[in-house]
């Protein structure tokens, strides 16, 4: 069986050596679709799904452990950070209800769907390196016009908002291994060797037309979310420069 | 002449004592362990990743939601493994038609509708299902995570120290170290293969099953394989050869063991095979369908000639139809409607027969034979999805 596995298996294993030369997209951006305006204490209803997160270790050769302790407690802080931080946020936050079947299934569709079209905006428009000829174009003349399609409205809770915010962050704390394999590699090895990966989006969505209008994605985000202060840094940073929001920039 | 004997004696004796270490029936399986927690970072954290992507499984639209199918395939890995083991496994059937099964850490079964298609009755898909019980049982998935991590570690250091130390002998060594250690790592994998394989064989030796049935998976594996490559026109596959990178051992072996494994006192055991046509003739349609737009002529074709060993069905010919149809060349129409008339003559009720039929009728020049043929298929399925577009083929009604 799992004669996928070994694809899996030979690409993991390719893939940790391509990241000991890659940084990844180590660098930040926003945008906000064109003319769209929050004003603060608009009236707006904001619809918050629940934050997609997981945290672990990275080892030296670069494969992501994962780390339940970890990924728990960063759940809880980012969660009450956010809560914290919803009074900033300009707006009214509706927390989204709890659901079952078919209202599930609907939901993580949804969810998938989001991260494949902000996946694409990062790869395809953001940051150097793939970037589509038809997207620079886009950033030139201060485009940004994707969408997930109007089925958004029928997403659990959306009846009762006008827009609903997405957020994704993955950790991987570099080992004492790897930390030792970038000191060593720094010697002069001609690779450079990355520790850690902390990146993360958030994205907003029109709950109306699914449009996408506002993005932020950081490939390389500060504070530890395993500690209550520092998950407070990093959710400022995912929401940082959120339309109508008066959280500044770090 | 002097350098090849010792190599050929070595062959020899390899193969000898190949023979000789499986030659028994697997032992039974130790008792089980129930409720296992995971111990350790490496484990919890997998074991928290298997949680997450089964809440993700349990909401795919991938997931065939029929309880009625799902209960009776969790009934056939009990039947297997026993009762006390089969109340740690949530079993999941996923719709994708390759030849796949999977186990996570914590205890998910994931069933393609592929391998149910491929298996002719019970005891072979309970070999199958038990290989992956075994996997977990065995806690290979933590073994096979630590073995990938040290290969990847060695693998970076080994780059970086090949790196400072530039000259041509050392990026030699690196590269030869990079093999060795790649080669171990799936010489691992292979072994962990086995000694599942050897567990599931116990499972079915303790169990109602015919064990025999385990090594017959692996011949049809190979005949599929074969049927595919010699459609295409390709070199047909070695099964023999152990690659330096197969994740499995190869099929040819794995035939051979499996029959040696299974206890000769159990050969004249219920194989279930009714039982499991039974059980899959609403869906079989359905996979066979899916297997259909693989695109994989031989192989579809084999696993068809397999299906239809006691005799083509109205809706195997259907199928068969279809696959040919799909083909679309002007000679696979001619088949294609042979096909669907015999299935049609067998099963008149079939609606599928008489629109596969007309349409492949109408593409081999006999409109008016074809016209009919699809009337017919309105007059069975009048709602059909596709019913407005097969009426503008027919001609307008006075």
């Amino acid at each position: 069986m799992k004669f996928a596995r070994l694809c899996v298996v030979v690409a993991t294993l390719l893939l940790s050596s391509v990241a000991l030369s890659s940084a990844g997209y180590a660098q930040e951006k926003t945008a906000v679709k064109q003319g769209f305006e929050l004003a603060p204490n608009s009236g707006k209803r904001i619809l918050v799904l629940r934050p997609a997160v997981s945290v672990g270790a990275q080892s030296t050769g670069g494969l992501f452990e994962p780390n339940a302790e970890w990924t728990r407690q960063a759940k809880i802080n980012i969660q009450t950070s956010l809560e914290a931080l919803q009074a900033k946020l300009g707006n009214t936050v509706v927390v989204a209800p709890e659901v079952e079947g078919e209202d599930a299934r609907n939901l993580q569709e949804h969810i998938s769907l989001f991260a494949s079209v902000a996946d694409a905006v990062i790869e395809f428009q953001f940051f150097v390196g793939n970037r589509l000829p038809t997207k620079k174009r886009d950033n030139k003349d201060g485009v940004f016009d994707w969408s997930l399609g109007p089925s958004v409205a029928s997403l659990p809770g959306a009846q009762d908002a006008d827009y609903a915010l997405f957020i994704y962050n993955r950790d991987e704390y570099g080992s004492t291994g790897r930390k030792l394999l970038q000191a060593v590699a720094l010697l002069g090895a001609g690779i450079s060797v990355s520790s850690g990966v902390h990146k993360g989006y958030a994205g907003l969505v029109d709950l109306r037309t699914g449009d996408l209008l506002w993005l932020n994605a950081d490939g390389a985000m500060g504070g530890d979310v395993r500690e209550a202060e520092g998950s407070q840094k990093r959710v400022r940073q995912l929401l940082e420069e959120f339309p109508g929001s008066s959280i500044a920039k770090d | 002449m002097a350098r090849v004997a010792p190599l050929l004696l070595s062959v020899v004796l390899v193969g000898v004592t190949l023979r000789t270490a499986v030659a028994a029936p697997a032992p039974l399986p130790p008792p089980f362990i129930g409720a296992y927690q995971p111990q350790g970072v490496d484990e919890i954290g997998m074991w928290e990743n298997a949680d997450q992507s089964e809440r993700l499984l349990a909401v795919s639209p991938l997931l065939v939601r029929d309880e009625k199918l799902t209960a009776y395939v969790r009934g056939v890995l009990c039947s297997a493994v026993g009762s006390d083991r089969c109340s740690s496994v949530r079993l999941y059937i996923i719709r994708d038609p390759n030849f796949n099964a999977s186990m996570a850490p914590n205890g998910t079964m994931r069933v393609y509708t592929g391998l149910l298609l491929r298996m002719n009755n019970e005891s072979e898909l309970a070999s199958v299902l038990g290989h992956e019980f075994g996997h977990f049982e065995l806690r290979h998935g933590l073994g096979k995570f630590k073995s990938q991590r040290t290969t990847t570690d060695i693998l970076a250091w080994g780059a970086v120290l090949a790196g400072i130390a530039a000259n041509n002998g050392v990026s030699t060594n690196y590269s030869s170290i990079e093999y060795s250690v790649y080669g171990d790592f799936f010489r691992y994998s292979r072994s962990l293969e086995r000694e599942a394989d050897l567990l599931s064989l116990g499972y079915l030796n303790s169990g109602s099953l015919r064990p025999q049935a385990a090594a017959n998976v692996w011949i049809n594996l190979m005949g599929e394989a074969e049927a595919s490559a010699r459609m295409r026109g390709v070199k047909k596959p070695n099964f023999n050869a152990v690659a330096f990178f197969a994740s499995h051992p190869p099929e040819a072996e794995r035939a051979v063991y499996l029959a040696d494994y299974a206890d000769p006192g159990a050969s004249l055991r219920d194989d279930g095979k009714e039982r499991y046509r039974e059980a899959l003739a609403t869906w079989l349609p359905t996979f066979l369908d899916d297997q259909i737009k693989v695109n994989d002529f031989g192989a579809t074709e084999y696993v068809l000639d397999q299906l239809a060993v006691d005799g083509w069905t109205a809706v195997l010919l259907n199928a068969r139809g279809d696959l040919y149809r799909r083909r679309g060349h002007p000679r696979d129409l001619v088949n294609a409607a042979e096909f669907y008339g015999e299935a049609a003559a067998l099963d008149p009720t079939l609606a599928a027969a008489h629109r596969g039929l007309g349409l492949s009728l109408i593409k081999t020049g006999r409109a008016s034979e074809g016209q009919v043929a699809l009337k017919k298929y309105l007059t069975l399925n009048p709602d059909a999805q596709d019913s407005k577009m097969i009426r503008l083929m027919l001609p307008k009604e006075n």
